[in-house]
């Protein structure tokens, strides 16, 4: 009989083979990061360059360079590692809120009707803005981008811990734990958290890329990351006014790098909970 | 077995509606009624209580918030009195519970404060800005509809199939691209490169003179005013915003009709209308007839999220709507416009999903509230 870890080993290779594509994507994104830390770049990702100026995509840039003359190539890469650092900081903040929260409303079902009918009220705010005033209103500072990525997505991950919960407390395991005197917190941990663990890993995934399009937005605004760091939203907004007379290049490839990892993280959350529905069935 | 929920799509439960699993069932017409007034007013209760709670909490939230407008307005270059003097002048001297007192009483009398940079009354500023967000969200939605339930009709009917796939591609890719990043990649193809779309320069051309405001939509009032030139030139400039928005929110409906219709076309109404020798057509209007409430949900979710969503293609387009004021109030520290918008926005959102619950629960009948 396999032991725990080996059957973990052997369910992550079958979600390998399974999934080659999505995990291709994970892949290039691990790369990506990676790259934005230690590679070397070929300029100086936030050092302008007024000699060039501004320059389409050529042998010596590969995606062009921006008004200042800056390397469009070696800042895409370099803005990796703010933006998706800080989408990850932000996914693991509502992880590690929501879930407990989501286990424990989900329990107490007299109260928590009312809680989440409190929660549509907050839903009821337009969230984008509610970040945006929320990182302008404290100075601008990057910790409450990761709050504000949090406060959006905590009550996402409580309704839907909760529905789940709510399905699997008539399964007939669950009568038996009650029935055997299984103290209520254990039995969260042991029996219930384990069946609600895919969903919880595909709508990590979402939450990631939920966030990298919220970091992008808020820096397109000119809020949260300021030049001359690079990231992809303010290289887009830097680029904006360009894109009227045709120069596209300064805008594109850092929007492109956000729509990759984006779809990359949207076609592995559907793979994973497809392979949830797989294993379970 | 444990029962899979639809993992990608977490809005779609966010009403707390509850389908049940027993098979429908006509109640006796009376008591569904009653049932349904029940509702009604329970929702409408509910959702005085949350706008009282969406208020207290902006108002909180930006009160209590780190930043001093005061300090915004006056500038960096100026002196300690004259951030008091402009501190007195907003009133932000006060205790802060005189001027959550003075805030919630001036709602009741129509008073939401003037605006501290442009000195207009923001009631009136959100007059004038409504109806341009109202009018591109609701083409946008009405186009993300249309898009998105044709193709995700195709990917739900040919299950398996290669339209399957390639609706999956198309919604994924549509899903994946910032609104922002559309915005302009459209704005490069359709006016810089064609040349087919007019400068993203608001709702009319500059040279323009704009129509009397008789509704605030501007194509509407152009009509009004028998202005055909200034229609046409609206029109054309509702373009590029609409199909920003309506292509991008295309992806999930057709994400949330490809889903949902896959799955009502092996029920068994399907099946039995099917075996009754039906054409095709007939049998896949059963299986969408089966999922318009669930559309419909979502398309209410969407519209409200897009009020706010909507402000950053509102700026890339000078569309000057409510979304472009709010973000301008916000990056001025303007609390009363930054209230003011939080205010309408609550208001619009939780009237769609007071709406909703209602209009699904009279479209459904296996739907209960839980009483």
């Amino acid at each position: 009989m396999a032991t725990n870890t080996e059957k973990k080993q052997s369910n992550f290779r079958d979600f390998l083979q399974m999934h080659k594509f999505a995990a291709a994507g994970a892949f290039f994104i691990i790369v990506l990061i990676l790259a934005s830390l230690f590679a070397p770049l070929p300029y100086d990702p936030e050092a302008p360059n007024p000699g060039v100026g501004i320059s389409p995509p050529s042998a010596d840039h590969w995606f062009g360079t921006d008004i200042t003359g800056g390397d469009v190539f070696s800042r895409t890469i370099a803005a990796a590692w703010i933006d998706l650092s800080l989408a990850l900081a932000g996914t693991f903040l509502s992880l590690i809120i929501g879930v407990p929260l989501g286990l424990l409303t989900s329990v107490k079902k007299r109260w928590s009707d009312n809680l989440v009918r409190g929660m549509d009220a907050f839903q009821a705010f337009p969230l984008l803005i509610l970040a945006l005033v929320l990182v302008s209103l404290s100075g601008n500072k990057l910790y409450m981008v990761v709050v504000a990525i949090a406060l959006i997505n905590i009550p996402r991950y409580m309704r839907l811990i909760r529905s789940e919960v709510l399905t699997l407390r008539e399964a007939r395991f669950m009568e038996a734990t009650t029935a055997v005197g299984v103290p209520l917190p254990r039995a969260l941990r042991k029996h219930v958290l384990p069946n609600v663990m895919g969903m919880i890993t595909a709508q990590t995934t979402l939450t990631m890329a939920n966030a990298i399009v919220v970091i992008a937005t808020l820096s397109f605004l000119g809020i949260g990351v300021a030049p001359p760091t690079p990231s992809w939203g303010s290289m887009i907004r830097a680029g904006s006014s360009n894109m009227i007379s045709g120069e596209w290049w300064v805008a594109f490839f850092p929007g492109l790098f956000v729509l990759l990892c984006v779809w990359i993280l949207n076609q592995l959350s559907d793979a994973i909970s497809d392979f949830n529905t797989r294993t379970i069935r | 077995m444990v029962q899979q929920s639809s993992v990608s799509c977490p809005e779609v439960n966010q009403l707390s509606i509850t389908t049940t699993s027993t098979p429908p069932t006509r109640k006796g017409g009376r008591s569904r009624r009653v049932n349904l007034a029940v509702l009604v007013l329970k929702r409408l209760g509910f959702f005085a209580v949350a706008i009282f709670s969406v208020l207290s909490i902006s108002f909180l939230l930006i009160a209590l918030a780190p930043g001093d407008p005061a300090r915004v307005i006056a500038g960096s270059l100026a002196t300690a009195e004259q951030i008091d003097a402009i501190r007195a002048d907003l009133g932000l001297d006060q205790p802060i519970l005189t001027r959550y007192f003075d805030y919630i009483t001036g709602i009741f009398t129509g008073d939401l404060g003037t605006s501290y940079f442009s000195r207009q009354p923001v009631i009136t500023e959100i007059a004038d800005r409504l109806p341009s967000t109202l009018e591109l969200v609701l083409l946008s939605v009405g186009v993300a509809i249309v898009i998105g339930v044709i193709l995700g009709t195709i990917g739900g009917y040919f299950r398996g199939r290669w339209p399957e796939s390639g609706s999956r591609g198309i919604a994924s890719a549509l899903q994946a691209i910032p609104d922002f990043f559309f915005a302009l990649l459209l704005i490069l193809i359709f006016f810089f490169y064609l040349d087919w779309a007019p400068a993203p320069s608001g709702q009319l051309d500059i040279l323009i003179t704009p129509p009397d405001q008789v509704t605030g939509f501007v194509p509407i009032d152009s009509l009004i005013a028998g202005d055909l030139e200034a229609f046409n030139n609206a029109l054309a400039h509702l373009v590029l915003p609409v199909l920003t928005l309506g292509l991008v929110y295309a992806g999930y409906f057709a994400k949330i009709t490809r889903s949902a219709l896959a799955e009502s076309m092996q029920s068994q109404q399907v099946q039995f209308a099917r075996a009754s020798g039906l054409s095709e057509w007939r049998t896949l209007r059963y299986g969408l007839v089966q999922i318009r409430s669930s559309i419909l949900t979502y398309a209410g979710i969407i519209f409200a999220s897009l009020f706010g969503g909507a402000a950053v293609v509102e700026t890339i387009f000078s569309w000057n709507g409510m979304g472009q004021w709010a973000l301008d109030g916000i990056l001025r520290l303007d609390i009363p416009v930054i209230q003011g918008f939080v205010l309408v926005a609550g208001i619009i959102t939780l009237l769609i999903y007071t709406l909703l619950d209602i209009v699904v629960a009279w479209l459904d009948p296996r739907i209960s509230y839980g009483n």
